[in-house]
């Protein structure tokens, strides 16, 4: 893990002294406002409420703006982290440096994985708001929030990944959109297929039934195991990647 | 302080190094020489950690690369051929984090910074936009990042590519300073290069050495065996004086080549053996005496390509 330290503080900086985090964040906080905004106004003219189905859930779990948006955001947060080195060459100069591979790649994932819990810090106003109007339970806010976290750091290491694929910044974020919208694709097999094994695997894989557990307070082992293997694996592989540079 | 054993290495399509071995001593400035494509960036690259090397063993500072590559590395300031950097950093920032990654602990980084923004004169730069940078900035900003640990070896990867004669200039007289106390290797395809900043230099050529030897050795071998003489037309009496000269093997007249003005270029093969200034000296009295007024005499200089013909050549012959 040599090196880590430095890399983390040059990628936060260079994230932030560019437009590109300001303007993702922009574009992040606008969608979310809007998808908020709506489910009040939305259970604002209802007059009776479950315990599990309020404005908390209906956000967090019912909605698909989360995924639109994770498919924007995270491709876009971590497209040039190794592209961009590639092309402009920097890569060498980071590389001759006294570093490990695994330093520089959890040094530059954990830069995109501050910017993006830095995203959504903002939204926990949505809810400060709503308890302003009636009852929030905080653990189920947590779980969603784990759920939110969980998710998002699978798609940036997915992100990570395809951006040791390629020299192209547009091509990484094509190809990590693709993935992160085939898994969804994958988890919408659930309303498709009969009961049984592959009906099982797609709703595994499907966030969108990952996130309605979460927003109703169900923090289930399996799902952490899932985000765990999602962010474990292609930091891995992306480790080796820039090791088999050195052969190239 | 860098040694090389059977260095290979196989880029699948193309060998790009074959069995090269050297050694860099302690204290020395040492010019890595050959035209372009002949693996200078490729053997700098492997040294510096940055590509692995298909056969062939390598210690930097007592560090065998493969085995303890860390503390290799950080026995070394390299700086890459144009020196890529990146550009939304301010050149203090770039630095820190720079002295940062190469482990120079936190109470001593601004103090390093500041160093090696001096050494390189960048200094006044500290706060501009690596962006905003003209090429010579950018490389001497290299050179800096190359510094900025206080790292015993500086390798550096063709340092003056891309710069203005008076760059190039700076440049030569900052690594003459920087040789007093660190030993360094650079890259170049330029002789004189070499010869202004090298205590020695090592010839390749296709991935192989073709020669190693101290830079008196190279000068020597600049100098082609042929001797240059403009005379004022007289060319049967010319060709007739000179054949008595000692030394002289063969005269061919350059055709085309400053001949206005009922000017000759002669072009003297000289004997092997044969010490140009001597045949100078009796070719000129030779042609005063046979009354042919002689304007230019000189040894002919040697292009890069030609001192390569011939260390590829002397090779052949040992072998």
């Amino acid at each position: 893990m040599t090196g880590f330290f430095a890399i983390y503080r040059r990628e936060m900086l260079s994230l932030w002294v560019s437009p590109l985090a300001w303007v993702l964040t922009f574009v992040f906080l606008l969608l979310q406002g809007a998808s908020f905004a709506w489910m009040v106004s939305h259970f604002g003219n209802m007059t009776d409420l479950s315990i599990d189905r309020g404005p908390v859930q209906a956000y967090f779990g019912q909605s698909i703006f989360l995924i639109v948006t994770l498919l924007l955001i995270c491709p876009a947060l971590t497209m040039r982290l190794f592209a961009e080195e590639r092309r402009s060459g920097t890569i060498e100069a980071l590389l001759t440096a006294p570093v490990t591979p695994a330093g520089v790649v959890v040094g530059k994932y954990a830069a995109t994985l501050t910017t993006y819990v830095l995203m959504w810090a903002p939204t926990l106003l949505y809810i400060v708001i709503l308890r302003n109007t009636g009852h929030v339970d905080w653990l189920v806010v947590a779980a969603s929030y784990v759920g939110v976290l969980g998710t998002g750091a699978s798609y940036l290491s997915v992100g990570l990944l395809m951006s040791a694929m390629t020299r192209s910044q547009l091509l990484a974020f094509l190809l990590t959109s693709l993935v992160v919208f085939g898994l969804f694709i994958i988890g919408v097999g659930e309303y498709i297929f009969e009961p049984g094994p592959f009906r099982e695997i797609c709703a595994h894989v499907s966030v969108l039934t990952q996130m309605e557990e979460f927003s109703k307070g169900v923090v289930d082992a399996r799902r952490l195991v899932y985000f765990a293997t999602m962010i474990v694996l292609p930091l891995f592989i992306t480790s080796r990647v820039v090791e088999s540079w050195r052969w190239g | 302080m860098i040694e090389v054993e059977n260095l290979t290495k196989d880029y699948g399509t193309v060998v790009a190094v074959k069995d090269l071995s050297f050694r860099v001593g302690k204290g020395e400035v040492v010019g890595f020489l050959g035209p372009n494509g002949a693996g200078k960036s490729t053997t700098l690259r492997i040294l510096a950690g940055f590509l692995g090397s298909t056969q062939g063993r390598i210690t930097v500072n007592g560090f065998d690369i493969e085995q303890r590559p860390i503390e290799a590395r950080s026995s070394i300031g390299y700086m890459p051929e144009a020196s890529p950097l990146y550009p939304e950093m301010r050149v203090r920032e770039y630095l820190g984090f720079r002295a940062q990654l190469k482990k120079v602990p936190r109470a001593k980084r601004a103090d390093s910074v500041g160093r090696a923004m001096r050494q390189a004169a960048v200094t006044e730069m500290a706060d501009t936009l690596i962006l905003h940078l003209s090429k010579g900035y950018r490389q001497r900003v290299g050179l800096a990042d190359a510094l900025v640990a206080g790292p015993p070896l500086l390798i550096l990867d063709e340092p003056t590519a891309g710069l203005d004669p008076n760059q190039i200039r700076e440049v030569r007289s900052l690594i003459r300073d920087l040789g007093k106390d660190h030993t360094i290797l650079l890259s170049t395809h330029i002789l004189s290069e070499v010869e202004s900043t090298c205590d020695r230099a090592i010839v390749i050529d296709r991935g192989r050495l073709v020669a190693e030897g101290a830079i008196e050795q190279l000068r020597a071998q600049r100098h082609s065996n042929v001797v240059r003489i403009v005379v004022r037309d007289a060319a049967a009496v010319a060709d007739a004086a000179l054949e008595q000269v000692e030394g002289v093997d063969d005269i061919d007249e350059a055709e085309g080549r400053d001949s206005e003005d009922g000017q000759r270029v002669l072009l003297i093969t000289l004997k092997d053996g044969a010490v140009h200034g001597d045949v100078i000296q009796a070719a000129v009295s030779a042609l005063e005496a046979a009354g042919v007024g002689v304007r230019e005499a000189a040894p002919e200089k040697a292009t890069l390509e030609d001192v390569f013909a011939q260390l590829t050549r002397a090779e052949e012959h040992e072998g």
